[in-house]
């Protein structure tokens, strides 16, 4: 287990930061929705994302509205799940249906799952890498994610986690703050 | 033209996913892009998908979009002379 | 730094490094206008193999390819990850395809899945050496591969990303992007292969960085590609490095912003290698294809040793990578 400095837990009916449970009235996509007045609110473009980085997006922000331990924003995303964007692939394909063929380029753009880091990058002014891989089990991005920290020696934390998402009221996020150690 | 112009500016909130939006926040006459509703490039081609999927009309010059997408009003203008639907 | 031990590629274009690179040469492309090939989409100008292939089974004879004799032991060995860089793979399970390659090569450690939109390839090479360097393995069979499909095809309409020709990079006249597939594959190792002739080639060092500016749009400054170029520049000159080999979409914006942080990065009087114009964006397989070819390209220069070469990928969601390589007798 990586050395975490802060997590943050979410399923579709919970949501759990450093042991202590958030507390929430909705559930699934609206309960993300609900996080977001709560803990955003300013940020219109929340709503052109799909659940999964939805999902992603509000685990990175409660995460980071407090500070870390220095005072130090993470310099690297790098996240993973099993399913990629098994979500909004459905979904794009509605839009290409057998008769009523009209691409949305707008749900196009996130059949990609790395659109999640890029969202959070955004959000939080990252420049720093930010990568997505597919893999088995959360135990295989920690393989990875220490593969990444003995290379570049950096100093500074890494945002990382596992974002899983196969429908509106099916998801699962575990986003950690990492430093080097 | 007016009920073009509402239906169109429900058709722009649910295609653009403008949550916290109803039409009547809409002005038909402000800027689309830039200031005004600040729609950005991904919007602009779910507008030209709009007025095919709606409004049978291809746009395949995006440049000729900007003329277009002025405005709500400039949109309603352009289907309204070139709609096949 | 880690050892290429073995590569391959199979395009259009044809079978083995060298084929294609020879077409190259040759001046031919795989590029050709489809017009039903997939229903409802519009006419597209793409390079696609005359039989449409299966997933699985093409990367399994990219990595056979790639090996030289006698290596089926190394690839079967619990010291070899095998990494597959994709973006959709053949259906939606890409985790469960990289198994199955994996598994044909009697492979029991789980495969690595890198899904960085078109930078996937080299992002698959970065993680491959860091992996390597740790000690984790020491063997890596990076494939990169993606088939084109009407989800993909129909997707890039929509941005109206495509050219109805073959693409033109970095030219005033570029209209756009054409699509391509293809499979390719590169091995790295901790050790070089022992009494070799050849020139090897060392994977020296590798750069991913995110412009944080829009996720499909790239930053007009080349924030992130900039970044990516200065960290592989580490060390080295601009007079060291025999070609760039660039992403080279040849959309308006994204040329644009390689050249910028190409110039900014003070690397812009060296050759560019561009070769979409021949494979199209063959996008998870672009980053591996791409590389073997600026070796090859630079082997064939033979202008100075050792031989430095540098290749960069940008793609959806914002994110930019480099790397550099480098080789020696």
């Amino acid at each position: 287990m990586l050395n975490a400095e802060s997590y943050i837990e979410i399923t579709p009916a919970s949501v759990v930061r450093n042991g202590q449970p958030i507390a929430v009235s909705e559930t699934g996509d609206r309960m993300l929705v609900e996080l977001y007045r709560r803990y955003a609110g300013d940020y219109p473009k929340f709503f052109k994302m799909d659940t999964l980085c939805r999902l992603g997006f509000i685990a990175a922000e409660i995460l980071l509205k407090e500070p870390t331990a220095n005072s130090q924003q993470p310099t690297a995303i790098i996240m993973a799940n099993r399913s990629a964007s098994i979500k909004n692939d459905t979904d794009y394909l509605a839009t290409i249906s057998d008769g009523n063929y009209y691409p949305s380029p707008s749900l196009f753009v996130y059949t990609l799952p790395n659109i999640v880091t890029g969202e959070i990058a955004i959000r939080h002014h990252i420049q720093g890498e930010t990568a997505f891989y597919i893999l088995d089990t959360p135990e295989q991005l920690e393989t990875i994610v220490k593969s990444q920290k003995s290379k570049t020696q950096s100093p500074e934390p890494i945002l990382c986690g596992w974002v899983e998402c196969s429908a509106a009221n099916e998801f699962y996020a575990k986003l950690q703050i990492i430093w080097n150690n | 033209m007016e009920q073009l112009i509402d239906q169109l500016k429900a058709q722009i909130i649910e295609a653009l996913n403008f949550e916290d939006m109803s039409p009547a926040d809409i002005d038909p006459d402000a800027k689309l892009f830039g200031e005004g509703l600040g729609l950005d490039s991904i919007d602009a081609l779910e507008l030209i998908m709009l007025m095919d999927r709606e409004y049978g009309i291809k746009l395949t010059d995006p440049k000729a979009g900007k003329a277009i997408f002025q405005s709500v009003r400039t949109m309603a203008e352009y289907i309204q002379a070139n709609r096949t639907k | 730094m880690v050892y290429c031990i073995g590569h391959s590629i199979i395009s259009p274009l044809g079978e083995g490094s060298q084929a294609n690179f020879d077409a190259v040469q040759a001046g031919r492309t795989g590029l050709k206008i489809h017009t039903d090939r997939f229903a409802d989409v519009e006419p597209f100008c793409a390079s696609l193999f005359d039989t449409p292939q299966s997933f699985v089974p093409l990367c399994i004879k990219s990595v056979e390819q790639a090996l030289v004799y006698g290596s089926l032991s190394m690839v079967r060995s619990s010291d070899t990850i095998f990494i597959l860089s994709t973006t959709k793979g053949d259906n939606l399970d890409l985790w469960t395809s990289a198994q199955a390659i994996a598994r044909h090569f009697c492979n029991t450690n789980p495969p690595v899945v890198v899904s960085n939109a078109c930078t996937s390839g080299v992002c698959a090479q970065i993680t491959a050496q860091r992996l390597l360097e740790a000690g984790m393995y020491r063997q890596a069979v990076v494939i990169g591969c993606d088939l084109q499909t009407r989800f993909i095809v129909s997707g890039f309409q929509s941005f109206k990303a495509l050219s109805p020709e073959p693409c033109l990079p970095f030219s005033p006249d570029r209209k756009g992007l054409n699509l391509g597939e293809a499979a390719a594959t590169i091995i790295y190792s901790q050790q070089p292969i022992a009494n070799s002739q050849q020139p090897f080639w060392t994977l020296e060092t590798g750069s991913i960085h995110n412009d944080a500016n829009h996720i499909s749009a790239p930053s007009r400054t080349g924030e992130g590609a900039y970044q990516c170029l200065t960290d592989v520049m580490d060390g080295v000159t601009p007079d060291e490095i025999a070609l760039i080999g660039v992403h080279g979409t040849a959309t308006p914006y994204n040329d644009a912003m390689e050249q910028t942080a190409i110039e900014r990065a003070g690397l812009q009087n060296v050759p560019k290698n561009m070769l979409k114009p021949f494979f199209g964006h063959t996008m998870g397989a672009a980053g591996v294809l791409e590389t073997i070819l600026c070796m090859k390209e630079a082997e064939r220069q033979k202008t100075q040793k050792p031989i430095h070469v540098i290749k960069m990928l940008s793609g959806f969601g914002g994110v930019n990578a480099a790397i550099r390589l480098k080789s020696e007798y």
